[in-house]
Parts: structure tokens; sequence; C-alpha cells
């Protein structure tokens, strides 16, 4: 019946019955008692009138991997900065390990930093640049220096290379030689700035599975700043989706994009339907009300609804709203429900392109096919629905007009503005 | 894990060596400054106290009386007596009018400018655009005039344009009368634009090179023809450079004093011989004023370039440079014939200008006044180590000197050339003022800081009771140093600038400290560059004329352009035989900058 990519479809039916949000939540409050590594305390960065970084409060715990993830000025990179001490906040501040560091140099943080171009010391071998570090503190795990770089270089899977001139290695091989060189001296908590922008994209997906192998291998909290909102999902245990200079939403991956708090996240982190429209009926309304809005589906809803227990906990937390004339029914959550919108109020929902389903009933939307991308495993579409974009996704390429639907739970309120 | 770092250093806090390695950065700061402050800024600070104090009041009346007197402001100058506008006008555009030596200073320096870029446009052009045999090495010879000692140029003017110099030799076997450009503005004008046409040369060739062979492509696609398209692309980036060349060749030769000392005299005097004479005379107030007046006009004329080029500075960075054309066409068109015939006689007009005051010098050193090879000259200099009465000069000294003096001012100049260029490449407010502060001594007359060495420090100054005082030797080492280091700065800071700042990042996540990363990853990935800087502090400290001439009378401290100075008015032979031992010391430190300092030179 569905038309959505199958991979993505069924993972998400699967997460819904297994309580996905459960999971998540849990696996949250299990990191809510490791100790605090690293945490940001209404920390700002001011560059004369701006602030790069604008009151930034975060808790990255021991042994996290966290993701600062945001379009380019976002100042997630500033933030990495703040944390290795090359800025210092004009306000607010960094504690590692519940200690402030105000003031204290990079060289003293025990902190690991890999940047985007590598920055091997083009000077010196590879096996130099990786003991670099141990100039300045003993190797850990009482091995000699020769031992700690030949013990590096392999967990990076580059062994035998300690003699190779840097400038002899492909792009890849750098940024691991650049990891293990960060990790020599067995930093506290390894920061990465964007470590692979300037691989392309099969590479990067490997080393990436490499680097969080890594990660939990050693067990090292680590800091990763990318642009790339997929790999920001794919590699972390936390996302901190970042907008002029601030985090919209600190969360697990999952929760940032099943659950985006604000209308940037859902926007910033995948592909999204969004409707903004004024609040006609209150969530008190039952689900006959909201049969008149969507007219001949009415029948069709309400079977399917039956079907789904959790839907029928739902229907009580639904809204209806009214986008271009055109009335919808979206789902309210915990929180949305909370705030319990009234009539006249505008509401911002999304919904999914994989929740926005080829021939749904409910929610039914007719458009026109503007331009369809084939992916392989998936058509991207962009609809043209009376001058609005809607995505969606289907095995095929589509044309003409389609029919598209989504069900009121799929879709996530992100934001009501109160009249 | 987490201590073993902290561990290392010796419990939870820094160590004490480490905490020292910390601030020494800070050291070498503070040490360069007072340095500068010692060797530069009190002492320019004491002329210009000299300047303005009177009978123990301080007073503009010297600057007031200088500013009134056509003598040195020419006509203009009445403006300030109270003359008439209208009449000062009218003298102004008479023939017979007054420049004064102010006005004659600024007048030779407009001159020397477009003779300069005149001489240097086609050369950038040819070396910008043409390829041909030679061509790196025509223009990494472009660097030679700032390390070739300005009393060796004048030498070779003379032995080139002199009474019996290698024109009047051509023209008489010629069969034609002998001229005399001696003494003259051209032979200044000329001499100059053998100093400057170079530098205009090279910053302009380095513009044109970068100009990215896209953008002319575009505009050619865009229906513009090869001359719109030059006009359009090529001219608006690199007439930038070409004023860049300009300000600096008439600041250059604004300040000029040994080529016109030897090739103009007193009767041809710019306000830096005058500030000489009047030093000589005892006349301190007066030249004080002068001096100042004239760093005035300097400083007013590079800042107001300064303010421009901060507007205007794009430089374009890995553009795909245009393609050179060969020098020789395979099926030349006619537009083409013009362009070579135009750059042939350039070449040779190039030649004679460039190569004859080097060659003449060298021929004269070796010719006798029969006009017969000989090394008597060489044996003069000789004889006369041994020979001379207290008050002549003896070679070896001046050799001796200039070399124990030059390596004195290269060991001072390096450590804080580097250090200043470590502190301007760093972002941080009041960067550009470090900046401005740290390069003011290029800007400021040698005559000045000699002058302010040899009151202050030479003569001794009191601190708290104590009498301190430097000998002619230290403040002259001090004196070059603080001439050189600027050349230090420009050829380190753009290598450290270019350096990609996460390498010192990376060093001090991995635990260096600031010193530690400048040792261990900077100094060595731009080690070349201070090496070239070191060459290049040594050349400048051989060839300094104006402030050791200040401070070598009296003293036993006279160094090779001294010598030569001394020599030039009655012995040409002598002369321009320690000009060629000039020539060699200098040739050996161009070597040195041209292979170390590769393209990474700021000038």
């Amino acid at each position: 019946m569905r038309a959505v990519g199958s991979e993505r479809g069924s993972d998400t039916d699967f997460d819904r019955k297994e309580g996905g949000r459960r999971a998540d939540a849990g696996r949250d409050s299990d990191r809510d008692d490791d100790p605090v590594a690293v945490e940001l305390d209404g920390v700002t960065k001011r560059y004369g009138e701006t602030a790069a970084v604008d009151d930034v409060s975060l808790r990255i715990r021991e042994g996290e991997f966290f993701t600062l993830v945001g379009p380019s000025g976002c100042g997630k990179t500033t933030t990495l900065r703040l944390i290795a001490g090359f800025e210092d906040p004009t306000g607010g501040t960094v504690r590692f390990g519940g200690e402030s560091v105000a003031g204290v140099p990079p060289e003293a943080r025990d902190v690991g930093v890999v940047f985007q171009n590598y920055a091997l010391f083009p000077h010196m071998t590879v096996g130099e640049n990786v003991a670099y570090g141990l100039n300045f503190a003993e190797p850990p795990g009482g091995v000699t220096r020769e031992e700690r770089v030949a013990e590096l270089l392999e967990l990076v899977d580059l062994p035998d290379s300690a003699d190779r001139d840097p400038e002899s290695l492909s792009g890849g091989q750098k940024q691991r030689v650049a990891m293990a060189r960060a990790l020599a001296p067995g930093p506290d908590v390894l920061l990465l700035d964007e470590p692979m922008s300037a691989l392309d994209a099969r590479l990067r997906e490997r080393l990436r599975v490499q680097v969080r192998a890594i990660q939990s291998e050693l067990g090292i909290t680590t800091v990763y700043v990318t642009h790339d909102q997929e790999e920001a999902l794919a590699i972390s245990d936390r996302v901190a989706v970042m907008s002029g200079g601030t985090p919209e939403q600190v969360a697990p991956p999952r929760t940032v994009y099943r659950e985006p708090a604000t209308r940037f996240v859902a926007e910033f982190v995948g592909d999204n339907n969004v409707f903004t429209g004024r609040v006609v009926d209150a969530q008190a309304d039952g689900p006959g009300d909201a049969g008149t809005d969507t007219g001949g589906d009415d029948g069709g809803r309400r079977s399917e609804a039956g079907t789904r227990d959790e839907n029928d906990m739902r229907d009580e937390n639904e809204v209806g709203i009214e986008v271009d004339g055109r009335r919808f029914r979206v789902g309210l959550d915990d929180r949305t429900a909370r705030e319990s919108p009234d009539p006249g109020d505008r509401l911002t929902a999304c919904v999914r392109p994989e929740d926005l389903r080829i021939g749904g009933d409910r929610n039914r939307i007719t458009a026109t096919v503007a331009n369809a991308e084939f992916l392989g495993e998936t058509t991207r579409m962009t609809l043209d629905w009376g001058g609005r974009d809607l995505v969606v996704r289907a095995r095929d390429p589509l044309s003409g007009e389609v029919d598209v639907g989504f069900d009121p739970v799929d879709a996530h309120v992100v934001g009501v503005e109160r009249q | 894990m987490s201590d073993r770092r902290r561990a290392l250093r010796g419990g939870g806090d820094r160590s004490l060596s480490d905490r020292f390695e910390g601030r020494l950065l800070t050291l070498f700061a503070v040490a360069t400054s007072a340095t500068l402050v010692v060797a530069f800024y009190y002492p320019v600070g004491t002329v210009l106290i000299e300047a303005v104090r009177v009978d123990g009041g301080a007073s503009l009346g010297a600057f007031a009386e200088i500013l009134r007197d056509p003598f040195y402001f020419g006509e203009p100058a009445r403006l300030l007596a109270g003359d008439a506008p209208l009449a000062v006008a009218r003298d102004l555009v008479s023939p017979d009018r007054r420049l004064g030596i102010v006005g004659f200073t600024a007048y030779q320096a407009a001159l020397s400018t477009v003779a300069s870029v005149a001489l240097g446009l086609p050369a950038a052009y040819l070396l910008a655009r043409f390829e041909f045999p030679g061509r790196r090495t025509i223009r990494s010879l472009t660097i030679v005039p700032f390390v070739l000692p300005s009393i060796m140029v004048a030498v070779g003017f003379v032995a080139t344009f002199g009474r019996n110099g290698t024109l009047n030799a051509v023209l008489g076997a010629l069969g034609l009368p002998p001229v005399d450009l001696l003494f003259t503005l051209e032979a200044i004008v000329i001499a100059h634009a053998f100093y400057n046409a170079p530098l205009v040369a090279r910053v302009t060739t380095a513009a044109w090179e970068s100009v990215d062979a896209g953008a002319i492509e575009t505009a050619r696609s865009l229906g513009a023809g090869p001359l719109r398209a030059f006009v359009d692309v090529v001219a608006p980036q690199v007439y930038p450079a070409v004023l860049t060349g300009a300000a600096l060749t008439f600041v250059f030769t604004f300040g000029t004093f040994p080529i016109v000392l030897a090739l103009g005299g007193f009767q041809l005097a710019t306000v830096e011989v005058f500030v000489y004479r009047l030093v000589r005379d005892l006349s301190y107030a007066e030249a004080a004023a002068l001096a100042i007046i004239e760093l005035v006009i300097s400083l007013g004329v590079l800042l107001a370039y300064l303010r421009y080029e901060a507007r205007s500075a794009v430089r374009s960075r890995g553009a795909r440079p245009l393609p050179r054309k060969p020098l020789v066409p395979s099926t030349p068109t006619a537009r083409e014939w013009v362009v070579r015939v135009g750059l042939a006689a350039y070449v040779v007009v190039s030649a004679v200008v460039f190569l004859a005051p080097i060659a003449s010098m060298i021929l004269a050193s070796v010719t006798g006044g029969d006009g017969a090879l000989t090394l008597e000259h060489y044996r003069f200099l000789a004889a006369r180590q041994r020979t001379a009465a207290a008050f002549q000069v003896r070679p070896w000294p001046a050799i001796r000197n200039s070399l124990g003096f030059a390596v004195g001012a290269t060991l001072l100049a390096l450590p804080m050339g580097v250090v200043v260029a470590v502190l301007t490449t760093r972002r941080y407010r009041g960067r550009k003022l470090v900046d401005a502060a740290a390069m003011a001594p290029l800007a400021v007359s040698g005559i000045v800081v000699g002058l302010g060495l040899l009151r202050g420090l030479v003569f001794g100054v009191e601190i708290a009771g104590w009498r301190v005082t430097a000998s002619g030797a230290v403040a002259i080492v001090v004196a070059h140093a603080v001439a050189g280091y600027p050349f230090v700065v420009r050829t380190v800071a753009p290598g450290l600038a270019a350096l990609d700042r996460s390498l010192v990042e990376s060093a001090r996540a991995l635990g260096a400290s600031r010193v530690r990363a400048l040792r261990d990853v900077e100094l060595p990935l731009v080690w070349p560059a201070v090496v070239a800087g070191a060459a290049f502090a040594f050349a400048i400290s051989i060839g300094e004329f104006t402030a050791t001439v200040v401070l070598a009378t009296g003293a036993d401290a006279y160094t090779m352009p001294i010598a030569i100075e001394r020599f030039i008015g009655r012995r040409l032979g002598p002369a321009t035989a320690m000009g060629v031992v000039l020539l060699v010391v200098t040739g050996c430190s161009f070597v040195v900058i041209e292979r170390l300092g590769g393209e990474s030179r700021g000038l």
C-alpha cells in the first residue's frame, strides 16, 4: 500500500510499535547519571557587535559522542574553539569535570583536536606527527613513545606508515593520522571540527563508521562539529542543532528527527513539509467533528483509526487547522497538548516526506508533480500545491496530479503562536 | 588519564618553567619594544624636543621660521610671511620661480617617481606577459636595489656619467662632444630610477601575474575585445600595484640622501642633505625642525597611500594566471612587431640605466689614468692601509667595521623582526597600531635617527643619576638593526600569515606552549624566509650610509660606504675599488635572499 521508500518506512513502523520515543528517552536518562565531562554555562562569544555564540549552556557527558550541527555561521565551530581554548568566551563559563578552565591555555586542557584540513605538520613524518604530543605528556599505559605511536597507527588502520611523508598520503589517510596524533597523548576530550568535509561522500561514510568505532572502543568524550545533518544523525549519541549562535534543540538523533523542537530544526534536519495555519477547532473536539473538515474521507479515517490503538488515544489530542482554506487535522504530543492551542491560534506542524503518503486518504491534498529526482532506492518528488512546495518520496517517479495524505498522528507540531 | 599531562607538569598546577615558557613571547615582545624605544623612539623624540625647545621653554618658532623662509619653501613660503596670494601665484608660474629646498625635494621626487614608473612598467609588462630565457633571473634581480648600497650606486653613476666616465668615453669614440651630467638634476633622477624602477616593476609584475585568466576569458566571451578586456579587467587589478610602487618611490626619493650628496652636492641639496649640513654646522635645532617637516611630509604621503590601499586591497589567490606569450612569435603580425620593437628599445635603454653604472664601476676600478688595465686602485687601498695618516680613512678598518656591524645588527634585527612578525600576524585589537609603530623606522630618515642616537646615546643621557653613554660603534649597530629589522618582518610575516592557523592550534592542543609551537612548527616552516630576512638585515647594514655618516664622525667607526664617500670626491679609482668590494659582499647577501626568500617576500 505504501509507496514510501521501504526501508525508511518499515523502520518508522517498527519504532512506533516498539515505542521508539521511549527508547530514546530511556537512553537519555541513562546518560543523565553519567558525570559531566564538559559543561558550557551561559557561554557567549562576541566579535564586536555580533554574538557568534549566544548564551549557550550544554552539558556533555563522559564518554558521550556529542555533535554540534547547523548551517555555516551558526556558531558551532566557535563553540568547539571555546571548548578547546583557542578562543576566550566573552561571557559565561566553560568547565572541564566541574572545574572552570577560564584562562587555561589550550595546551593545558587535555584536549585532542582534529581539523577539517588535517593540519599535519608538513616538516615531520607521520610518526613524528603522532609522537608530537608525547613531548608534553607520558604515553598512557606505561608504553614507550615508539610503542604508543605504533599502537595509534594500528588503531587508525595505518600500520607501518610512521616513516612516511604526510604529503604522500591521501585525504582519508591524512585525516586518520590527524586522529591518531590527537589521541596519542590520551586526551580527556576529543574535538573534531568538520573532520570529513574535505572528503568525498563514499569515503566520508566509511570513515565515520571508523571514527565512531574508535570512539566507542576508547570511550572518549567526543565533540563533533559538522554541517551535515545526515552525518550528525548517523554518528552521535546526542545532537545539538544550532542556529544563530544558540542550540535550538539538544537531544538524541531520533528525537531530533521525529520530534523537532522548532521549525528550524524540523526543516534543517532532513526534508519536511511545513503547514502553518489557524486553529479552527481545539483538541477537546471529538473525531466526529473532524469528519466535517476532511469531508468525504470521514469513513476511511475512522476505519483506519480503529485498527491502531494509539490513534484512539491520540484522537483526543488532535486539532484542526486551516491552511489556505483547506482544513487538516494534526495530532498533538504531550508537550504541545499541554499548550492546549485555542481556536484562532497560529499553529505550525510538519510532516516528513515518508509520512506524506501517495494515495493516503486522510488529510488528502491534490497536488501536481513539479520535479522528480530519482535517487535509486527512492524517488524524491517536489509537488506543487497551490504555489506551495511539498516533498514526498515514492519508489518510482510519478507525473501529473497525485493525491497525497497524512495521518494526523504523523504530523508533528513545532510551534503554537497565541492570538 | 586526565591528570597525566598535569602530573607531568608537577602537581595540579602548571610548573614554573612552564609558566616562564608561556611568558617567553611576552618577554621577547617587551625586549623588542625596549630596544625600539631606546634605539628609535627615544632618540627621535629627543630630536623633536630639540626642535621645539628654545631657552628652556617650548616654542614652535623654529618651524614657523622654516615655513616662512623662501629658502626652504620657495614662493609659497611668502604666503605665510603675509604676501598677497596673487603675487605669489604670479611668481610661481614665472620661469625664475624659487622652489626652495622642500619644493626642490618634492620636485625631484616627483620627477624620479615618473621616471621610475616609466622605466618600471615596460619591465613589468615584459616579465608578466612574456616567456623568455632568463625571465626568472631578471624577475628575482628586481630585489637587488633593496640590498644595493646607495653610495655604491652613486660611485657607479660617477663612473658612468662623470667627466671621464664611460658615457663620455663612448661619446668621444663616436666623435661627439662630451657631456657632463654630474651635479645635474638629470643624473639624480636617473639614479633614482635605477633604484626604484625595479621596485615598481616588482610590485606591478606580482599584481599582473595574479590576474585570473578566467576573468579575462569571461570578459572576452561577453563581447569585449582584447583592448577593452585589458582596460576593464587587467588595468583595475594592476594599477593599485603601480600606485604602491609610485607612492613608495616618492617617499624613498623624498628622503634621498647618499645619491644626492654624491651626485648633486650641496648645490642640488634636498632636505635630507641640508639637514646633514645643518648637523655638521652644529645647528641642531634648525636641523631637527627641518627633519621633522620632512618626516611629516613623508608620513603624510605614506598614510594617504595606506588608507587608499586598505580600501582597495583585493588580491585574488590561486587564480589561474594568464599564459605567457613567447618573445619571438612564430608568425608575427604587424601589431606584434610594433610591441616587440618597442620592447627591444626598452631593453637597450634599461641596459644603459641598470647595467652601465655597475659595469662602469667595475671597469673604472681596474682602469688606470692612462686607460690601461691595472690593479693600482686596489694596491692603493692596501698601501693606504699601511701609510694612512690619523685623519685618513684606512680600508681595512672600514671593511672590518662593516662586517662587524652587519653581524651585530643582524643578530639584533633577527629576533626583533621575528617577534614583530609573530605579533603582527596574530589577530587582536590594536594590531594595526603595533604594525605601524614597528614599521615607523622605515619612514623616518636615517639622519634623524643618527642625530638622535648621537645626541641621546653617544653624548650620554642621565637616568636616575647614572650617566649612560654608548660608544659610536654600539650606536651604529643599534641604528642598523632598527633600519634592517622591518625587512625581516616583511619577509617573515607573509610566511607566517600564510601558515594554516590550525597547525599552531594542533600543536597547542597537543600540549605545546605558544613559544614551543613557534619553535617546533612555525619557524621550521618559514625558516627560508627567516634566513632571507637575516640576509636582508645584513645587506641593509652593510650599505647603510645615512645614520652611519652622522654617528661615525670623529669616532673610529667608519664603514665601507663612509670610506667610499670620503674617497669619491678626490680619488674615483679607490672609491670604485672599494665599491667592488661592497658589491661582492652585498651580492652574496642577495644570493642568500634569492635562494631562500622565494616568493614569500612582502616587498
